[in-house]
């Protein structure tokens, strides 16, 4: 008896402790898969649709769509349950810094400056910036100027650009030199409706927005004005952006745009939304 | 000789030790050569796979947008509305302001150009629809320029791992060189450490080994030719000193036999040596049923000479006595002092009367003989001698039988020889 009563303890101890560390694994794994994800919204009305109820034919509702199904995918993969938050682009940065959001998607272009604040992905595309306005304020400014519209020898024009963007970091920095007016706007269906409403005379905005407003039927009578252009920062790669601690998510996010991209979901999903596979 | 100074020596820990030491560099060199042409190819592969692949990628993207590019190029001439047109004329826009056009000159000129020459062709063709069939040759011209980019856009791509994957083929036929190169080298090393081996190491044990077993007093001391390495000198240094040993051995072992054997004055056989001999001869007669026949021998009137002429005299006649019998026995016969001046004979082989013969002879030479003492006086002494057949009788039967032979040819007036009657 005196021998068994320690033996006997000693098996319950060590499945006592086994229990908590399993209970332990399983509450931090939980935890770690609960996810804050934000997708950059192209219209004010998505913002309010949350995802759902969403007509295809709505500015930007392909990309919308594009980055909805890509961040779902990347979560699947890397088991975690995702809550999406359809916000502008100008809450997902500080939305990732204060921990509002985990992940963030929406052509979040990678520069210096935010490579010092925040961790990116791995490649998600490219992209370029562009001028969008009327053919005939393109002409107008083209005479004025003496030659076609550039934006890096546009003058004394109004420009919109989505709040918090690289494009409108850009104007911001040469407007004073090039006597331009910078309009922030919210969503790239903003700017379009400054042109709309002539409180802009061009708007300034990433080639996938431009192409995804100007093709549908809200941005009709606008076109690309001028040569797209990738730097001065208006171009480069584009990311899901992460904090910088966490180094294991970026890892897992890494992982599976890989797989993604070797599996064929990437083409997949970029053809079911949108008419060119440009990554 | 003195001219040849002996060879330096050398240890064989040391010499051996040099040998390992460079093998150990020299291979320690190939394979450093041969890490540095994996280091060459694991860097290639490297870069093959984080710089070349992605940007063939890269390349294959931009053929692929141009290809897009094409496609709808053709779209704006081949759409069925102006409203569809304009959807192709979007693409070609947004394709062609995409990075990885705007980044490749050639590619970024003949997007402009496109995409210029296209919304020309879609904003004339609105007002005058004949323009898309006027303008599409110069279209054609257009595609096919870029086609011929897509084309060499490619072809560079696929250029840039054949050129990675060349210099990973050369780095791997270097090695392969190499690898053979470090295979005759360590061949190369193995058989020399064979041959030094052998010829310093494994011959020299040989020998030694050889001389060991071989070594003996009747045979010549062993001789090594000259070797360098200390330790194989020393074992042959110690062979040298253990056959001199043996050699001093059995010199002594020979002194001692002798001591053991011989009478000290005449050098004769001792008695109980005799008696050993002799009654080994006897068994084998018999064995063999040959004839042998057993002599005892006093010398007449002894004791009146050493009274006489003093106890020197009388060694001085047995010694002449006894060399007289050295020189006139067989080589087979035994002969010794058996006590005072007496002797005892055996003659193997042979029957009484040709053992006769012989003892008569030893008489009569005796008798004839003049002995020079030691002042330079001159006596002559007779010998008696019994003899009797061994052939058939143990040897102290024989000897007995010799004795009363002696005896009686003592009683009859000495100087004779008196042969026992045959035993029965």
């Amino acid at each position: 008896m005196n021998l068994r009563l320690p033996t006997l303890r000693a098996h319950l101890v060590v499945a006592a402790r086994s229990l908590v560390a399993a209970a332990a694994l399983i509450c931090s794994l939980a935890h770690a898969l609960e996810l804050s994800v934000a997708i950059v919204v192209y219209d004010p009305a998505q913002v309010s649709a949350q995802g759902t109820r969403v007509p295809v034919s709505a500015p930007g509702a392909d990309l919308m769509g594009v980055a909805d199904e890509l961040m779902r995918e990347v979560c699947r993969r890397i088991n975690a349950r995702c809550h999406i938050a359809y916000v502008p682009f100008a809450e997902i940065l500080p939305g990732i810094e204060s921990g509002r959001f985990d992940l963030g998607f929406g052509e979040v272009l990678r520069t210096p400056d935010r490579e010092k604040r925040f961790a990116f992905s791995d490649l998600i595309w490219r992209s370029s910036s562009r001028l969008v306005g009327a053919p005939a304020t393109a002409r107008e400014f083209a005479a004025r100027l003496g030659q076609p519209v550039r934006i890096d020898t546009l003058r004394d024009a109004r420009v919109a650009a989505v709040a918090g963007s690289q494009q409108q970091d850009y104007l911001e920095r040469v407007a004073e030199r090039r006597k331009l007016t910078a309009l922030a706007a919210a969503t790239p269906a903003e700017t379009i409706d400054a042109l709309r409403d002539n409180r802009a005379d061009f708007a300034l905005l990433p080639i996938r927005a431009g192409y995804s407003l100007i093709s549908s039927e809200h941005s009709v009578g606008f076109e690309f004005v001028g040569p797209a252009v990738a730097d001065h920062g208006l171009g480069d790669t584009t990311h899901i952006v992460l904090r910088k601690q966490d180094r294991k998510l970026r890892l897992a996010v890494n992982r599976a745009i890989a797989e993604i991209r070797a599996d064929g979901t990437f083409q997949r999903i970029m053809q079911r939304h949108f008419p060119v596979s440009l990554d | 000789m003195a001219g040849n100074a002996p060879p330096r020596r050398i240890s064989a820990s040391k010499l051996f030790g040099i040998l390992a030491a460079i093998f150990v560099l020299i291979f320690s060199a190939v394979v450093a050569l041969l890490a540095l042409d994996q280091h060459q190819v694991r860097a290639t592969a490297e870069r093959l796979q984080e710089e070349t692949v992605p940007e063939i990628i890269r390349y294959q993207r931009l053929a692929r947008n141009l290809d897009q590019l094409n496609h709808e190029g053709e779209r704006v001439f081949s759409a069925s509305s102006p409203e569809e047109r304009q959807q192709a004329l979007f693409l070609i826009m947004l394709v062609a302001s995409h990075p990885s056009i705007l980044e490749h000159p050639k590619a970024a000129a003949i997007a402009h150009d496109a995409e210029r020459f296209l919304g020309e062709t879609s904003r004339l063709s609105k007002s005058d629809p004949t323009v898309l069939k006027a303008r599409q040759p110069e279209w054609m011209r257009l595609s096919k320029r870029i086609h011929l980019l897509v084309d060499d856009i490619s072809v560079q791509g696929a250029n840039l791992a054949t050129v990675d994957l060349d210099h990973m083929a050369d780095t791997m036929r270097t090695a392969g060189l190499k690898l053979l190169g470090a295979l005759f080298v360590v061949g190369g090393f193995i058989l020399l450490l064979f041959l030094l081996l052998r010829k310093y190491l494994i011959r020299p044990l040989q020998r030694i080994d050889h001389a060991l077993s071989s070594l003996d007093v009747e045979a010549a001391a062993p001789e090594f030719p000259h070797t360098r390495l200390s330790e194989i000198l020393a074992v042959e240094d110690a062979t040298v000193q253990l056959y001199k040993a043996m050699i001093g051995s059995e010199a002594a072992r020979r002194e001692l036999e002798l001591l053991a054997n011989r009478d000290g004055l005449t050098g004769l056989l001792n008695r109980r040596h005799f008696m050993l001999n002799a009654a080994t001869e006897i068994a084998r007669a018999k064995r063999y049923g040959h004839p042998v026949a057993v002599a005892l021998g006093d010398l007449d009137f002894f004791k009146r000479l050493n009274d006489t002429y003093g106890h020197g005299a009388g060694d001085v006649v047995l010694r002449t006595f006894a060399n007289m019998l050295a020189t006139s026995v067989r080589h087979s016969d035994l002969v010794c002092r058996y006590g005072g001046e007496e002797f005892a004979f055996l003659f193997p082989e042979s029957t009484v009367d040709q053992a006769h013969v012989l003892v008569e002879r030893f008489r009569q030479h005796l008798a004839e003989t003049d002995i020079r003492l030691a002042d330079g006086l001159l006596v002559r002494i007779t010998l008696s001698i019994g003899l009797a057949d061994a052939s058939h009788v143990t040897l102290e039967t024989a000897l007995q039988h010799a004795d009363h032979a002696l005896y009686e040819a003592k009683r009859l007036g000495r100087n004779r020889v008196i042969v026992a009657p045959a035993a029965e």
